[in-house]
Order: C-alpha cells, then structure tokens, then sequence
C-alpha cells in the first residue's frame, strides 16, 4: 500500500492551472487529477485525515478553460476507495466510479463560461466533504458586452443590468479607474472539516448517508484550504490593488455549512448564482451587498470594485496620516466559522484584502 | 504628534505576525488620525453583566454597548442615528478588557474599522470617525473575539437617514409614515460561562458549537414578542410601515410575513436609487418565507392593504442542518396590527 502522504500545514495549494488546446490532440485540452489519501495539519496543528484532489504533486488545483473547448479529464484514483467525478452544472462531465488505484477519463464540451465546482459525488457527500472539491472556471468565448467591455459572462448569458455594470466601470462617474480585465479574479472555495468524520472514514467504518448532515460539526474552516492567518496572508487568495481596479470574486462552498461571508471597505456587487439544476443564472438585479449567502454547493460570482471606501470623510481622502496600503478583512459573519480547534479566533474562513494606494489615473 | 507615534503598537504600518493576528493582538489607546471637527458624536461605553428576565422565569447574561451619559441599560444596544454627509465620532470606553466597534457596512480607514488585526483592541479609549456616505441600515458590533462578543450582544443599530432626515429611506427613495427596527436574535446559556477571551490562545471553548435556547425581537423574547412593543408595529390604516430587519442570530433566519413586503434596500444600499440602475426594488408576496444570513439587512415597506392583524414568523434554521432550532422551538412570532 502506498504510504500516505503528510500534507505540512500551509502546504501551497496549486496556482491556478490555465489550460490550451493540444495542438498535437486537435483541440483537446487535457487535465490530469489525482485522488490522494493524506494527513493534513491544520493551522493548530491537529493532524487530519483528508481526501484531495492533486494536479502534479500540489493539492487543490484551480482548473481554467475555456467555453467551448472539448476537454479530457483523466483521474487517476491513488486512494483505497472507489471514488468518482462530476462537475454539476457542466454536462457530460461525469464519471460514475473509478476504483481503487485505477484511472479514469471523460471527454465533454466546456460550458458557458462561469465558476463552477468539480467534486467527488460518491457516497455523497462525505468524499466531497473530507475534500474532494475544487473550483473549475470557464472563460467565456465571446465576453464583451455589444459596446465591447469585457465581463465574466458570454454574451448570450448577460443581462442588461450586467452589461450596464461593466460599462460603468473605468470613465469618470461612480467607479473612475480601469476596465475589469479577466485575470484581476480571485477564486474563494469554502470548506469545513470534522475530524471525527474524517476518523470513521479513515478506519472504513460504515457511515449512514443519511446522518451525516445531522452530525457534523465542524471544527476547521477553510479558505483555498487556508485559514486565518494563513489565508489572509496567500497571495492567490488575497485580492489587492488600487483604487479604479474592478476584480471578480468567484466564491464556491464545498462544504455542509451555510456560510454569512462579510466584506469590509467596500460593498460587493452579487453578480450570479445558480438555479435548483445548478445551472448559472447571471442577475438582472444586482444588489449590492455586504454580507452575502454561501449555501452548501452555491457557486457566486460577485464583484469587488475597488472603489474609494465610501465612508472616509472627503476633506481627508486620500488620508493624510493614516497610511497607504489599507487593510480589511472578509469573513464569515456566522462566527461559529471564525474557529480552529473550538478557538483561537479568527483563525478560521477570514482572508484579507488590500488597497494598494488611490486611484492612479485619478492624479489622486 | 507625531504620525509615528498614533501608529505605536498597531497593525498601521507594520508587519502583522500569527501572534499579532491572533492571540496576542494590538492593544492602544491612540488619537485619532485625521480628525476632523464631528458634526455628531456618540458616547458609549461598554457594560458587561446584564441580567435580562427569561419567560421560562430564569435569567440570561447579556453585553452591550451603553451611552457613557443617560445610561439606559438597553438591550440590544442604543440605536446611533445620523444623516448622511455627517461626519461621526463615536467614543468608545472599553471599561473592561478590551473591545472594538465596527461600524458593519460603514466603510472607513482601517484605523476606524474596529479590526484588531488591521488596526487595534482598545484597552481604555478611542474615537472612532467617518462621514456616513449612504442612507440606509447598518449595525455596529464589538469585533474582539467576535464570535463570543457578538452574542453575548454587543451590537446595536446604526441608522443613516437621507440628508433631510428621517420620514425617507433614501434621497429620492420611498417614503414611510411608521418605523420599526427588528434585530433578530438567538442566545445559547452555555456560552454565557465563558469569559471574555475564550479560546484565544489556544483552548477548545467549544466556540464552534452553538446551541440558542432564547429567541428575540430587539429585545424580547419569544413567546412575549407577541405582545411585547418592542416586536409588535402598530399602524392606522393606509400608513407606510418601514420595518428595518437584522439578522443578528447565528441562524439562517426564514422570515414569513402576512402582508406583501417590497425590499427596498439591502445591506444599507437603496435599491435602483441614483447611480445604481443595475439593481431595483422588488416584492415578497404575503406568506412567501424568505432568508437572510447573519448581519444580512432588509429595509421592507408594508402598505397592508387595511385594519386587520397581519402575522410575521421567524423560523432560525441550523446553519448546517436548517433544521428549526431547539428541537423545533426555535420560533418567534409577533404582529402587525392595523387600526
């Protein structure tokens, strides 16, 4: 049997992995996943039994295509379980089981573009819970709207209220600064752990499906598999920039939880979720918001403007003493996640963000 | 003074460590950066170890927040209410340990965000400033060890009326005859064992878990927010009720009111006001259940459409198994009464 692998705590998650057509595959774009048992230290450094996905030897991987591409996923099973794969929302791209030690394909057609979770389904949703989930992002082919502002969103998918949103961002007005350009994102995948979940299913023990929900209790709460500290600190995790750099937040919940996230210094503009067949829906209603919901399984994405924060007083913006760049923390508000260990607040789902300095092209 | 020293011993400015984020967090007492003359100032202190009666004829410990002069032993906290444009002060004792305020949905420097790890715990006094730069509903919360701080309740309303006062929700928004501020809550006892900083360093105070036997309406508890005035909106007929709702529980709150509600602002964000065309006012039918997570804000008009008692129900669902809280008694019932 393979030794399993221990996962040090902090252990870098995957960047995110930007996928091109195989030129020598004739548009095939190929991913590669392995299920890997492993001891994962959390931030208090209790050692925990997880599952996880790894792309070359780094756990978590960010998956990036691009709508339309024909994509092969090939999952290679290093667990002692029969596991298997499936992206809600992305047609075709399931694969019902793959045994223990062995490999696995599927071939489908990249969706529209948009933020989506692949994830273990079996024994649902106990493998998905102990960590076999991640986040998988299409880009869509045609994202301008018909004034040619770019946005997360294919054309056919955009609502007016979308489209009015972008176009607002950049010329003088509410948000003065640049365009939204797609790589200013950031990618948030929620997750809890309860360890003693993790032990029954480490020692095979029998699990009734049906239980599980009513018996987690979570004591680790991550972010990108991060928390606290550590999550405010990784830089894949961390948005920052200046006032007048729009960045898209795609927020996933792989976990049992029903997360509150809240975000200081600037509301945030919800921009898409998904409906009851986990299809995306992008809003024709955009609220902005500070606190946000984050179901179990909820795909969001929303927009983080970068705008001045609204409530320093004009007669001293830009600040004169208190420096730049400025801090803020997102959190979930449900502060029982704000735990490790059953304390040790807030070393649980917390990242941090960061104003570089003011808006640049605003001489200011 | 020099800016150096406003900044000693906070996060401004320098390197913030797993010591310094945590456990051991910035303590001071600094002046305030950047002052300017307030045009409104608030002063509170913070009061811990108030014994408030339970229908089951026990008692239950709660925190808050109380002004420094006029004490009122209130709970949940004072109301702060301002005007937009105004520029605030509020003047923050900590009595006891140490404490923050966020001003939640306020958007200010960092210094004034009340976050230890962005900027300090006071220990004696700070003043916090901003200038409130929208109209609408916001709450401000002790953000030291959050998570039992919050609970214990520490937190309070923090209203912005439009620049010509109170009567609209924002400038140009919709109007309103009657007004009524709903901070949904729930309280777990086991919690109230616990001191001040918890599990900060290290220890499992089961901070994780929670388990509310106590369900409140801004201060009174279910069954009595039938009656009690603190829950219950009275009305004449063909008055605008503005009620402003709070999720301040750690549960998922399913709200079911008698009566059509139309939403119109969220999180302190007038919705289609000036400037946000991509957002709208919409309607929650009569007795269509509808959600908010913890510290969500809606700002709902009711127009009921005559005298009568209309029903309003708040379910807390488990954050996890949505189950009803409390083996199902996890309920708080009050009314609208129109006359």
């Amino acid at each position: 049997m393979r030794r399993r692998q221990f996962l040090k705590y902090g252990a870098a998650a995957a960047s995110s992995l930007l996928l091109a057509p195989d030129a020598l595959a004739q548009s095939l774009v190929r991913v590669s996943l392995a299920i890997e048992a492993v001891d994962a230290e959390m931030i208090d450094g209790e050692v925990v039994f997880m599952l996880l996905f790894f792309s070359a030897g780094r756990p978590r991987p960010v998956i990036r295509v691009t709508e339309g591409d024909s994509v092969q996923f090939t999952i290679a099973n290093n667990d002692t379980r029969a596991h298997g794969f499936s992206i809600p929302g992305a047609p075709g791209a399931t694969i019902s089981s793959i045994p223990a030690g062995a490999s696995r394909s599927v071939t489908f057609t990249a969706p529209r573009g948009g933020t989506y979770l692949y994830l273990d389904p079996t024994r649902a949703p106990v493998y998905r819970v102990l960590g076999l989930h991640g986040a998988f992002i299409v880009a869509p082919r045609d994202p301008t709207t018909p004034a040619g502002v770019a946005t997360p969103f294919s054309r056919a998918a955009q609502t007016l209220s979308l489209q009015r949103l972008f176009e607002t961002l950049g010329p003088p007005g509410r948000f003065p600064g640049r365009r939204w350009i797609p790589p200013r994102d950031r990618v948030w995948v929620f997750s809890q752990t309860d360890p003693a979940l993790n032990r029954r299913v480490d020692a095979n023990q029998t699990i009734n499906l049906a239980t599980v929900t009513a018996n987690f209790a979570p004591r680790y709460f991550t972010l990108n598999g991060f928390s606290g500290f550590d999550a405010a600190h990784d830089a894949n995790t961390s948005p920052s920039g200046y006032v007048g750099e729009p960045l898209v937040l795609r927020v996933l919940n792989g976990g049992l939880a029903t997360h509150s996230p809240h975000i200081h210094g600037n509301h945030v503009m919800e921009l898409s979720g998904t409906n009851a067949a986990s299809a995306q829906v992008v809003r024709d209603n955009i609220v902005e918001r500070d606190t946000w919901i984050m179901a179990p399984l909820d795909r969001k994405d929303l927009l983080l403007p970068f705008e001045r924060p609204p409530d320093i007083p004009d007669a001293v913006y830009p600040p004169r003493q208190e420096p730049f760049p400025l801090h803020y923390p997102m959190h979930c508000h449900t502060e029982m996640s704000q735990t490790a260990g059953g304390g040790n607040y807030p070393q649980g789902l917390i990242t941090d963000w960061t104003i570089l300095g003011p808006n640049p092209s605003a001489g200011a | 003074m020099a800016d150096d020293n406003i900044f000693d011993g906070t996060a401004i400015g320098q390197e913030v460590t797993f010591e310094t984020f945590g456990c051991d967090v910035f303590h001071a007492n600094p002046p305030t950066p950047d002052r300017l003359t307030p045009n409104v100032t608030f002063d509170l202190g913070a009061r811990l170890g108030l014994d408030l009666p339970t229908p089951d004829f026990r008692s239950i410990e709660v925190w808050r927040f109380d002004h420094e002069q006029a004490r009122t032993n209130a709970w949940p906290s004072p109301t702060l209410r301002m005007r937009q444009g105004q520029i605030v002060h509020t003047r923050m004792k900590a009595r006891t340990n140490t404490h923050t305020i966020h001003h939640h949905g306020i958007e200010p420097t960092p210094f004034n965000d009340g976050v230890g790890h962005t900027s300090f715990e006071v220990s004696g006094e700070y003043t916090y400033q901003f200038q409130a730069g929208e109209a609408g509903t916001y709450f401000y919360h002790c953000h030291k060890n959050t998570t039992l701080h919050f609970e214990m309740g520490m937190y309070g309303f923090l209203i912005v009326d439009p620049p010509q006062g109170p009567g609209a929700v924002f400038e140009g928004g919709p109007r309103y005859d009657v007004e009524k501020l709903w901070a949904v809550d729930d309280l777990d006892p086991a919690w109230r064992e616990l001191g001040h900083d918890a599990g900060l360093c290290g220890d499992d105070a089961g901070l994780n878990l929670f388990n509310p036997k106590y369900f409140a309406i801004s201060g009174a508890f279910a069954p009595n927010t039938l009656t009690d005035p603190r829950a219950v909106v009275r009305a004449r007929a063909g008055q605008r009720i503005l009620i402003r709702l709070l999720n301040a529980s750690y549960s998922i709150l399913r709200t079911t009111l008698g009566v059509d509600a139309t939403v119109v602002s969220i999180d302190g964000r007038g919705l289609g006001r000036a400037g946000s065309p991509w957002s709208r006012p919409f309607v929650i039918p009569a007795n269509q259940p509808f959600e908010l997570t913890t510290a969500q804000r809606y700002d709902l008009i009711l127009t009921p459409p005559g005298p009568g008692t209309y029903s309003a129900r708040f379910d807390f669902l488990h954050w996890i198994t949505r189950a009803i809280q409390d083996q199902g008694r996890g309920i708080a019932a009050t009314r609208i009464i129109v006359t």
